[in-house]
């Protein structure tokens, strides 16, 4: 299964993600910056899996991160 | 014009801010988290960051300016207010906005307010709106000098007045980079890369060089400079008496993402330009120097008068970068500073070092110290050179921290086109 890393603490919160992929992706009210949902948390970065039918929203948001912090393991 | 004409310096980092502070800057300007324009700098500062800097700034009796002064979401309104907030609690002067939640909270919570750039203030009436909300109010890089100078006149005549009271002053930029589009009103970098300047996440990909191609026969246009939609930098070195007779008491250099030497040069030639106008020794020699200097730093060639002396069309870069006259070589770190008798010490990592050369040495504490070596020490004899691997040490007036980065100034030969 292909995974996702989130360098979140350079997020600058422009929602990109959110609509690309909203069932992985939603924003914190709280800072602002975006939640990569069902991730745990290695040293700085945040890590999950997927499903392979999630995969093509989630390059899409990758590609589209106006800042590059979404990475896609495969 | 008795009240004091405050020049405001940008602090994208710590030996910025040293640097503006020790040139003579009355105030500096930083952002915090990702609500500023510069979200995408590699080193942000943080609330922690945010504390130091009004510590270091209050101790110099200079004033601080938070910009907060990206467009919002409602999910950035919770962070938009933890970081209001945090700098009324820690005394910040003033918070730079041009989103209406954050000013409207702002004033709220009786932090003073300023508005940006990105406000993009055109005209008098916009000025009496935004009165409502901010004691200083900066105009559009847009504006001609007669537009500039209306507004201010029209400010002294209806008396407008901000929540403090006094008349709302007039802040304008004076020096750095200019903006293709309309400051706040640009899409490029968003519609090209998905980057939002608006957003503090701008690409400048209007830097950049481009061809003309016709889509139907495929023919290149030639054209005799490819940046054409690179403005040069605006420098106002040359007409500050105008600026400051039209009523304008905020001066702004423009340029966090800066090295500490621009600051400091910047900040420095404009002190001075400012303090000769008050004495009146405001001269076209000195313009040349000044002119000269600023040559020195970080620049795409200036325009001289930019839009506030109401130029045409634009005059465009023609370099990608920087046409700066000199250029910094990395040299070493300090390792030493010897306080009775003024003696530094360094470990050179590169390059060659000689007596004569100018210098310049930057760090987080000391700033930006810029000078000529007079005489060259290695292993506590003299020398006139040193090299990669030497450990050297030389007399410098001013303390020097370990750790401090010392570089080389050299001459660049600018074969770039024009
Ligand atoms: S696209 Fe990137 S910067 Fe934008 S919210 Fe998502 S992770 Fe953050």
């Amino acid at each position: 299964m292909p995974k996702i890393a989130h360098y979140r603490e350079k997020c600058i919160g422009c929602n990109s993600c959110v609509e690309q992929a909203p069932d992985r992706w939603k924003i914190s009210e709280a800072d602002g910056k975006s939640i990569l949902i069902g991730s745990k948390k290695k040293g700085e970065v945040f890590v999950t899996e997927i499903r392979m039918d999630e995969l093509e929203a989630n390059e899409r948001a990758a590609r589209d991160c106006p800042v590059r912090i979404i990475k896609i393991l495969k | 014009m008795n009240k004091s004409i405050e020049i405001m310096a940008p602090a994208g980092s710590y030996e910025s801010l040293m640097a503006a502070i020790n040139a003579g800057a009355n105030s500096v300007y930083f952002g915090i988290e990702q609500l500023n324009m510069r979200a995408r700098a590699a080193n942000n500062f943080t609330t922690e960051d945010l504390k130091k800097i009004v510590k270091i700034c209050k101790e110099h009796n200079v004033k601080t300016y938070l910009t907060l002064n990206t467009i919002m979401y409602d999910h950035d309104i919770t962070l938009m207010k933890k970081i209001c907030d945090t700098a009324k609690e820690e005394g910040v002067t003033a918070a730079i906005c041009s989103d209406v939640a954050a000013m409207s909270y702002a004033k709220e919570i009786g932090l003073e307010v300023h508005i940006s750039t990105q406000a993009n203030v055109s005209n008098f009436e916009t000025v009496k709106f935004y009165a409502q909300f901010a004691d200083v109010i900066v105009l559009a890089r847009e504006l001609t000098f007669k537009q500039v100078k209306r507004i201010t006149e029209n400010i002294e005549k209806e008396q407008v007045k901000g929540p403090s009271g006094n008349l709302v002053e007039i802040e304008l930029f004076i020096h750095g980079a200019l903006c293709v589009a309309v400051s706040g009103k640009c899409y490029m970098s968003l519609a090209t890369y998905n980057s939002s300047a608006n957003r503090g996440a701008c690409l400048q990909n209007c830097r950049r060089s481009y061809k003309v191609i016709d889509e139907e026969t495929g023919d290149e246009l030639v054209i005799d400079n490819k940046y054409i939609m690179s403005p040069k930098d605006l420098c106002t070195i040359g007409f500050i008496d105008k600026i400051l007779d039209s009523g304008v008491k905020v001066l702004k250099i423009e340029g966090r993402g800066r090295a500490p030497d621009y600051v400091h040069t910047t900040v420095g030639c404009y002190r001075e330009a400012v303090d000769s106008y008050k004495e009146g020794t405001y001269t076209e020699e000195k313009i040349n120097v000044w002119t000269k200097r600023l040559e020195t730093v970080f620049n795409r060639g200036f325009w001289h008068g930019g839009y506030y002396l109401g130029k045409q069309l634009g005059e465009w870069s023609g370099i990608y970068g920087s046409k700066t006259t000199k250029e910094k070589k990395y040299l070493g770190l300090a390792k030493n500073y010897f306080m009775k008798p003024k003696i530094a010490e360094f470990q050179l990592e590169a390059f060659e070092v000689k007596v004569g050369d100018e210098i310049l040495i930057t760090g987080p504490t000391t700033g930006v110290i810029q000078m000529n070596i007079e005489s060259l020490f290695k292993d506590e004899k003299k020398v006139d050179s040193a090299v990669k691997g030497d450990e050297i040490t030389f007399p410098v007036s001013e303390k020097v921290r370990p750790n401090d980065k010392l570089f080389l100034i050299v001459d660049v030969k600018n074969d770039k086109p024009n």
